[in-house]
């Protein structure tokens, strides 16, 4: 079994750290974030704003801004280590093996050239076709991305099309270079439900298609369990808890994933929100110890003085809390927790 | 004239954005045609997405845009004729707004006391101790403290501005809030905070709230009744139970199938249904309406549709027989 | 760093008990502020002052100011009075005279040579050439010019004199002084009617911006030197006319600016939030939305003093300037390019003045635009 999985891994992080200079001082956004991600499956990283999310995948695409420095660590992907490549070297990964997809669709193509000629240029650039091979291959990519009406659709500007078409333009371009990993930083985070459903059907669909293996940065759990076979929770530059699915929406651990698991009413909420007190930490001087324990009501003693390591839970489930030393004191998640995660348990019996 | 029951009442409202001159004319009907009330002291949610006029229907409501036609009272009083000073005192000291944008919302410039203060300098309180007593007073309502009055709105967090703006808006003592997006900017642990504590501040003042979002999950939570604005058009209005129980137009349905449950078990399979109304609907022959299909739910629909509706609520009583 | 729970490493293993006490409570309130409150204004000259040459930039804007307020009453001499024995007086400046530079010395050309024993007394330093033109023995001589034409000693002009003997310090800096109120006035003036009228524009926007804008855009379109010369005609040649010259244009820019920062500005939920609050009109342009957008104003302004520094020295160089004998720099520059060639000197220190007052208010106004509005760093 730990030899398969091995086998599968295509890329892997390792104990990355990632510093900004600010005005402020040194902020250090990532903090010994460790993953992998194995063929053919989608990993979900959760989080807050500034909990480090987008700059891991930044530096794993390569684009952190000049002011980042990748303190220690590595990204392991085709017998590479991605933090050492040069800018030159990075041309040959960024956008043909490794395609990305942003936030804001709009900010992502070009304004004022045609979609089309935006998809045959990142189709000549990756696989240095001709153009009238580009052509073709575009126009197939964007019916591939349900794009409707093509040929006229090819000669329009990102303008004329909505936000979710847009979203497939940009899911279109990153699929040109034909990648094996696709990146997707909250890609559906500005569209509406309606469109985002659709977009998140798109990307299971093309990630079915294709084999491609994807890692998916989104705040909004309902998405993660859509999407996500396993979910790697992060929290001031760390990743807190890491499952499948299933471990961390149904047994999680980290104080922090059972917050956040509640604190967002579902439709069949009634009862009083468990937040979360206080604000995120300021990661110029971040806390000693575990760095959630400020803002954590189940906080022992040692978690302001010693970091917690991640205790394994299973072979799959790890989970960075002192409440799973042997000898802390047994804690249940919350109540309102406890029935929710029950309710859904009996939703999805139900359905079946 | 009005209906009583209502504290605020809103009808047949529009609000059309017109750009451009004779052939060019364009006109946006962002607010089409919307009738609708909220009882004293309760939630009224309002949902949408982006571009379905919800925003501009608040807007309208707090006197922001002027309406292009229709009417709207409060307290069985007419809001919506021509604005005089005296009118604006009558809306400013009983309806307040609460933003979205917890960083937009608030004047770079000016610090948390004059924020906040600034709703009873206009009321013509003059006394600075006693501006300061009422500010500190509502600053710990919502959970910030005297401290805080002297600082400047970049020294906060996203909820704690947000938080701001909710004393901003209750230092002035409304009887109405329009909170349009309150949390939709906000992070996840910081939603609930804000939630929380609207809730509270809602019991404890009494509040009527009209509560306009996105988010289905969050409306449902929070509000009483709930009304579904489509391109301008409020489609569907009901009790919460109601309106998530027994869907009854097509965009309802459509809306609700897609919040993405955080349910890794279900999820995946979810059917979710399309909605377009050149398909859903037939308009050629009947022209639709607003139709109470059971007491207090109201759907959109034309006389056929209605029957059908209908029939469809009384087969789902008997199924839950 | 992953481990088992039930395969403990000893370290963690052996923590004491102690350590595992719930200390978290229900009860969590803000962090209290550790920093003092800052404004935005103080943020403002706090990144200004990181920026080194807008620092430099502001002290010698500043050491300008003070030197056309005091030099003129420092040197001794009158700004005005005519000394035409003493014409074109080189640079003499006390101490550094004896390193060789500054030191009153001129090399007269082409002189007979019989006509040396003419010169006063000690005035002849070195003969630099001597030659033969026509079968007449000629010289090039270095004299003490001071001398030569019989200045008393201890007498210095430490920038020499002009064409009629005035000192050239206390002209310049006395035409720095005019150059830097004409600049101030015109400026101030400017922002002022901008202001307003942009605001205004801006603010009420639709037929009410309309007419306002086409109006500047008419005015936009009158001939600024025929305007200028009617001025000067109606008033005469003074500083107020060349104010007004400055001004009649000079505000359009700036009310365009403005008026595109209240229509930026004025749709902003805080400026909705005061609305929906009751807030009067005059309250919201003043105290919201103003304050907001002043930032590019005040950046302007620092810009737009050089750029009237140099009009006036543009009007003064083709006749149209401050009123004779008083001096501004642009009078001192256009006086002195006339003799360039034989006295360059007369040239260049009204050129190095007016060079180092535009460079440093650009740079001074670059570091307020990115200290006043950070997002816009390096732009335009």
């Amino acid at each position: 079994m730990a030899e398969r999985d091995k086998r599968d891994v295509i890329l892997q992080v390792k104990d990355l750290n990632v510093s900004f200079r600010t005005y402020g001082g040194i902020v250090r956004a990532v903090r010994g974030v460790t993953f992998d991600l194995r063929r053919g499956e989608t990993v979900a990283i959760v989080g807050e704003s500034g909990s480090g999310k987008s700059v891991t995948i930044k530096a794993i695409m390569g684009i952190l801004p000049s002011n980042a420095t990748i303190e220690s660590g590595e990204i392991l992907y085709g017998g590479m280590d991605l933090t050492k490549l040069t800018e030159e070297e990075f041309h040959n990964i960024r956008g043909k093996r490794i395609g990305l997809i942003f936030q804001d669709p709009l900010s992502a193509l070009n304004p004022i050239m045609k979609v089309g000629n935006q998809i045959m240029e990142a189709l000549i650039l990756s696989q240095k076709m001709s153009k009238k091979a580009a052509r073709q291959r575009a126009l197939e990519l964007m019916e591939a991305v349900g794009i409707p009406d093509v040929e006229r659709r090819f000669n329009q500007y990102p303008f004329q099309f909505s936000g979710g078409m847009r979203q497939r333009i940009v899911i279109a371009i990153a699929l040109a270079g034909d990648p094996e990993i696709l990146i997707c930083d909250e890609p559906t985070t500005a569209l509406d439900v309606t469109v985002q459903a659709r977009i998140l059907e798109l990307i299971n669909k093309i990630k079915e298609e294709r084999h491609l293996s994807v890692i998916f940065i989104t705040h909004d759990l309902g998405v993660v369990a859509t999407m996500a076979d396993r979910v790697n929770v992060m929290y001031a530059g760390k990743i807190v808890e890491t499952g499948t699915s299933e471990e961390v929406f149904f047994e999680p651990a980290h104080p922090y994933t059972w917050a956040l698991l509640s604190s967002m009413p579902d439709l069949e909420t009634k009862e009083r929100l468990f937040s979360i007190p206080g604000t995120p930490p300021n990661m110029i001087s971040p806390p000693p110890g575990d760095a959630f324990s400020v803002r954590n009501r189940y906080a022992l003693r040692i978690d302001f003085e010693k970091e917690p390591p991640l205790f394994k839970i299973t072979d799959t489930h790890y989970a960075a809390t002192w409440l799973l030393h042997p000898k802390a004191p047994r804690v249940e998640m919350p109540e309102a927790l406890k029935t929710r995660i029950e309710r859904m348990r009996r939703r999805a019996v139900g359905n079946e | 004239m009005s209906d009583s029951t209502y504290l605020l009442e809103v009808k047949n409202l529009c609000r059309h954005f017109t750009s451009g001159r004779g052939k060019n004319k364009l006109v946006v009907k962002a607010v089409d045609n919307v009738s609708f009330g909220v009882k004293p002291a309760e939630t009224f949610g309002l949902v949408g997405e982006s571009g379905c006029g919800k925003t501009t229907l608040g807007r309208t409501i707090i006197r922001l845009y002027d309406p292009t036609s229709g009417q709207v009272f409060f307290n069985g009083r007419e809001i919506s004729g021509k604005m005089t000073g005296e009118l604006r005192r009558y809306l400013t000291e009983n309806i307040a707004m609460i933003f979205q944008d917890p960083i937009e919302s608030l004047n770079p410039r000016m610090t948390v006391e004059e924020i906040i203060g600034e709703g009873l300098k206009v009321r013509g309180v003059k006394d600075k101790a006693e501006i300061r007593r009422r500010v500190v007073e509502m600053l710990k309502k919502v959970g910030l403290n005297e401290e805080h009055a002297t600082r400047y709105p970049h020294e906060f967090s996203g909820g704690q501005r947000q938080r701001i703006g909710i004393a901003r808006a209750l230092i002035v003592q409304p009887k109405m809030i329009i909170a349009d997006e309150p949390v939709s900017a906000l992070d996840v642990s910081i939603q609930a905070q804000v939630i929380n504590l609207l809730n509270d501040l809602k019991e404890e003042f009494g509040l009527t709230i009209l509560f306009i979002a996105h988010n289905l999950s969050v409306v449902k939570y929070f509000s009483d009744r709930i009304g579904v604005m489509y391109y301008g058009r409020l489609v569907e209005v009901a009790r919460g139970e109601d309106l998530y129980a027994k869907p009854l137009h097509p965009y309802t349905r459509a809306l609700l199938s897609a919040i993405p449950e955080p349910n890794p078990l279900t999820a995946r399979n979810k059917k979710r249904l399309d909605y377009d109304p050149e398909r859903d609907h037939d308009y050629s022959r009947e022209k639709p309406e607003m139709v109470e299909i059971e007491p207090e739910h109201f759907v959109y629909c034309s006389p056929s549709e209605a029957a059908r509706y209908r029939e469809i609520c009384r087969s789902a009583v008997k199924a839950g027989d | 760093m992953i481990v088992d729970r039930n395969n403990l490493p000893e370290d963690i293993r052996d923590l004491p008990e102690s350590c595992f006490e719930i200390v978290g409570s229900e009860d969590i309130s803000d962090e209290p502020f550790k920093t003092e409150a800052i404004g935005f204004f103080k943020d403002a000259i706090y990144r200004l002052r990181k920026n080194k040459l807008s620092v430099i930039a502001f002290w010698l804007i500043t050491a300008v100011i003070i030197s056309a307020i005091i030099v003129p009453h420092l040197t001794g001499y009158s700004p005005t009075a005519q000394n035409l024995a003493y014409r074109n007086l080189p640079p003499k400046i006390p101490g550094l005279e004896k390193l060789g530079i500054a030191d009153g010395t001129r090399i007269l050309t082409n002189r007979p040579k019989a006509s040396l024993s003419e010169f006063p007394e000690g005035s002849i330093i070195q003969i630099v050439r001597e030659y033969k033109a026509s079968n007449v023995d000629m010289v090039d001589v270095k004299v003490d010019y001071y001398k030569f034409v019989g200045v008393p000693e201890g007498e210095y002009h430490w920038m020499g004199t002009d064409y009629l003997g005035r000192d050239l310090c206390t002209r310049l800096f006395l035409g720095a002084r005019i150059s830097l109120l004409i600049a101030f006035f015109a400026v101030v003036a400017n922002i002022i009617i901008g202001v307003v009228y942009g605001a205004c524009a801006g603010y009420y926007g639709g037929r009410v911006d309309m007419i306002l804008t086409h109006f500047a855009e008419i005015l936009d379109g009158l001939p600024y030197l025929v305007v200028t010369i009617l001025f000067m005609l109606l008033f005469g040649s003074g500083m107020f006319s060349i104010v007004l010259a400055l001004t009649v244009t000079g505000w359009i820019g700036t009310a365009r600016l403005v008026r595109a920062q209240f229509y930026r500005f004025k749709g902003r939920e805080y400026v909705l939030a005061a609305r929906t609050l009751g807030v009067r009109d005059r309250a919201l342009i003043f105290r919201h939305i103003l304050p907001n957008a002043i930032g590019p104003v005040i950046t302007r302004a620092m810009i737009s003093i050089p750029g009237a520094i140099f009009s006036e020295s543009f009007l003064a160089y083709i006749g149209l300037g401050i009123k004779p004998p008083n001096p501004s720099i642009g009078v001192l520059l256009s006086d002195g390019q006339r003799v360039l060639l034989q006295y360059p000197y007369q040239t260049v220190f009204p050129a190095v003045l007016i060079s180092v007052l535009m460079v440093s208010f650009n740079l001074f106004a670059n570091g307020l635009r990115d200290a006043l509005d950070p997002t816009q760093r390096g732009e335009i």
